[in-house]
């Protein structure tokens, strides 16, 4: 038996619920390492297998693919941004995210943005049903993740925010 | 009206099933699970799968806008709304009318009817199908004694104002009907403000029977057999088989007969399970109601028949009418229905959610397994308690109970405490082996006996 790829996004996702910095599996010839801090060193002793660490950085962001294919172990977008002290606004239901409140808008926040708990940053429509999303914190975006018109669904990451005055 | 892409909108081991007749259909799939379900093996076989909302139903599975969503976002076609949760939702069918997406069941308005219970048995009584029977308000004794030798004796006598036993006696006889007629309308006049009172046959030994029918909607039906679902607690179905035994055949015929006119008189579309009453005494049955859904049972009927519903459901909902003639469905042999529930009955049936340590059933040609655990799966404690059902199958009653009990014998599960300990015990017992057990018998009986033993 061998880790299949429903197994690493498991463990993927199980690691960045919980609140351990690093987990270091090997299972039969196959390693696995995975670290929430990006300027981490790797595992101790071997090198990791160079496809698993791809998801280390970011497990929380889960990008909502379009087809039916199912996402892969490392779909969240790249491993380089130093996320570190950063807060993520989540999903709290399935819905379809938008930046601006109509199409001939603005966007309600861009990346560089500085926001206080009240500032609208977006919109989640569940079946012509708008819901303001608001940032709940001060602070300035500093990625935001989802994309206009994009379905996402409970717990997908919506953007960055890096607390601050 | 071609189907080619399904959503599944309900979780454990029916979203699996469903999930499983879909796929041999060659159809894709896609479910909308809770945040608990997101690991579970529906969410993995479904070839994609979207987190609704948390755990809690009501901000998942039972929320209507969320689910149409979800199924519109994913580019379905169809949704299967399974048992439970959104299934004999009315508004759920008509959005998905609206939005064109089509219903896997009946349509909305033929819910709506089966759903109210008065409107319902006003369908039957037009099918010309017996309900109870009984009489209008009944203004002195003298036509409460006349009605009940209409009715036959035991009759009950009720308030027509209210329930709660208030005004309500039981007549075994004419003896002392008027006296008891006297004091029921004072009875009831003092709770109710409203002392008028109406009569019904009283069944004391009752049986439940179903059929399970499936309609082209145009108001061709047939049906494929029966099943008994008295073995019971607190009016939930613990073990279900398929046919019925219990009954003479002329009136079992009828019996089938009966549910077939009333869905067709109803013009239903899809599967759907008509109740009865079986009054052992008097040898004759009543309609109860219909569900207007693929219920739990359903398997124990797949297995005599060796038909799958869930796919005559989907060519049904698709337009592609029923595509089998009545006598094409032949019944074989007899089958057996334990539910696994994830509950203590050692301690008045409580939930007993938590981590499969072992899950490990035997597999044997005559055993069916319907279920969406694993070993090492979570028994979330957020829904139904219901993690499996077994199933098996004999030539006769007495081959599926023996090869039931070997069954529930050499499965292992560990990590969670089940009721297939207390089913065996069940089935094992000389009245249910003999088949006289009736809807009362699980708790006026067979509960009362463990607890003095």
């Amino acid at each position: 038996m061998t880790l299949k790829q429903q197994d690493i996004e498991t463990l993927v996702h199980l690691f960045g619920e919980s609140d351990w910095t690093e987990l270091h599996l090997k299972y039969e010839g196959e390693e696995i390492f995975l670290s929430k801090d990006p300027s981490s060193p790797g595992p101790a002793r071997a090198v990791a297998n160079a496809a698993t660490t791809a998801a280390s950085a970011n497990v929380g962001a889960v990008a909502s693919p379009a087809s039916l294919a199912r996402p892969a172990a490392d779909a969240a977008t790249g491993g380089q941004v130093d996320r570190s002290g950063w807060t993520e606004i989540k999903a709290q239901n399935l819905g379809t995210f938008y930046r601006a409140p109509s199409p001939e808008s603005d966007p309600y926040v861009s990346e560089g943005a500085t926001v206080t708990e009240e500032t609208e940053i977006c919109l989640i429509e569940v079946m012509k049903l708008f819901t303001t999303i608001r940032a709940g914190m001060t602070g300035t975006v500093r990625e935001i993740v989802a994309k206009d018109g994009d379905m996402v669904q409970f717990g997908d990451t919506l953007m960055w925010i890096e607390p601050g005055a | 009206m071609s189907v080619s892409r399904i959503f599944v909108a309900n979780r454990g081991e029916i979203a699996l099933r469903v999930l499983r007749t879909a796929k041999s259909m060659g159809l894709e799939t896609v479910i909308g699970v809770s945040e608990a379900d997101r690991d579970g093996l529906p969410a993995q076989t479904a070839d994609r799968a979207v987190v609704l909302g948390p755990a809690q139903a009501t901000k998942s599975y039972l929320n209507v806008d969320l689910v149409l969503h979800a199924a519109l976002a994913t580019g379905c076609d169809a949704l299967h709304p399974g048992y439970g949760f959104l299934s004999e939702k009315p508004e759920l069918a008509r959005r998905c009318d609206e939005e064109g997406i089509t219903f896997i069941g009946p349509r909305a308005d033929t819910i709506e009817a089966m759903g109210d219970k008065l409107s319902a048995i006003a369908v039957a009584r037009a099918a010309k199908v017996s309900t109870v029977p009984g009489t209008d308000m009944i203004d002195s004794a003298e036509n409460a004694r006349a009605a009940a030798e209409e009715l036959g004796y035991p009759v009950v006598m009720k308030a027509s104002a209210g329930g709660g036993g208030k005004g309500m006696f039981l007549a075994r006889s004419a003896d002392g009907l008027a006296s008891a007629f006297t004091r029921a309308t004072r009875e009831a006049q003092a709770a109710f403000g409203d002392g008028r009172l109406y009569m019904e046959r009283f069944v004391e030994k009752a049986r439940h029977v179903e059929v399970q029918i499936i309609g082209d909607g145009e108001g061709n039906v047939i049906h494929f057999g029966d099943r008994d679902c008295s073995v019971q607690r607190r009016y939930q179905k613990l073990i279900e088989e398929a046919p019925v035994t219990a009954m003479p055949d002329t009136l079992q015929r009828r019996l089938r007969e009966s549910a077939v006119r009333l869905c067709a008189h109803a013009r239903y579309r899809g599967a759907g399970t008509v109740e009865f009453l079986y009054d052992v005494a008097r040898e004759d049955f009543y309609f109860i109601e219909v569900n207007s859904r693929i219920q739990v049972e359903h398997p124990v009927t797949e297995e005599i028949t060796g038909q799958d519903l869930i796919r005559h459901q989907i060519l049904a909902a698709s337009g592609q009418g029923l595509q089998i003639a009545q006598d094409q469905v032949t019944l074989q042999g007899h089958a057996l229905e334990v539910r696994i529930n994830a509950e203590d009955p050692a301690r008045n049936f409580q939930p007993s959610p938590g981590r499969l340590t072992a899950w490990s059933p035997p597999s044997r040609p005559e055993i069916r397994l319907d279920s969406h655990m694993r070993d090492g799966d979570l028994v979330p404690p957020f829904y139904d308690s219901m993690v499996g059902k077994l199933i098996t199958r004999g030539k006769t009653r007495d081959d599926a109970i023996e090869s039931m009990l070997r069954a529930i014998h050499d499965f292992k599960i560990e990590g969670i405490t089940t009721t297939l300990p207390f089913a065996a015990r069940i089935i094992q017992h000389p009245e249910f082996r003999e088949n006289r057990i009736t809807t009362r018998w699980l708790e006026d009986s067979f509960l009362p006996a463990l607890e003095t033993a």
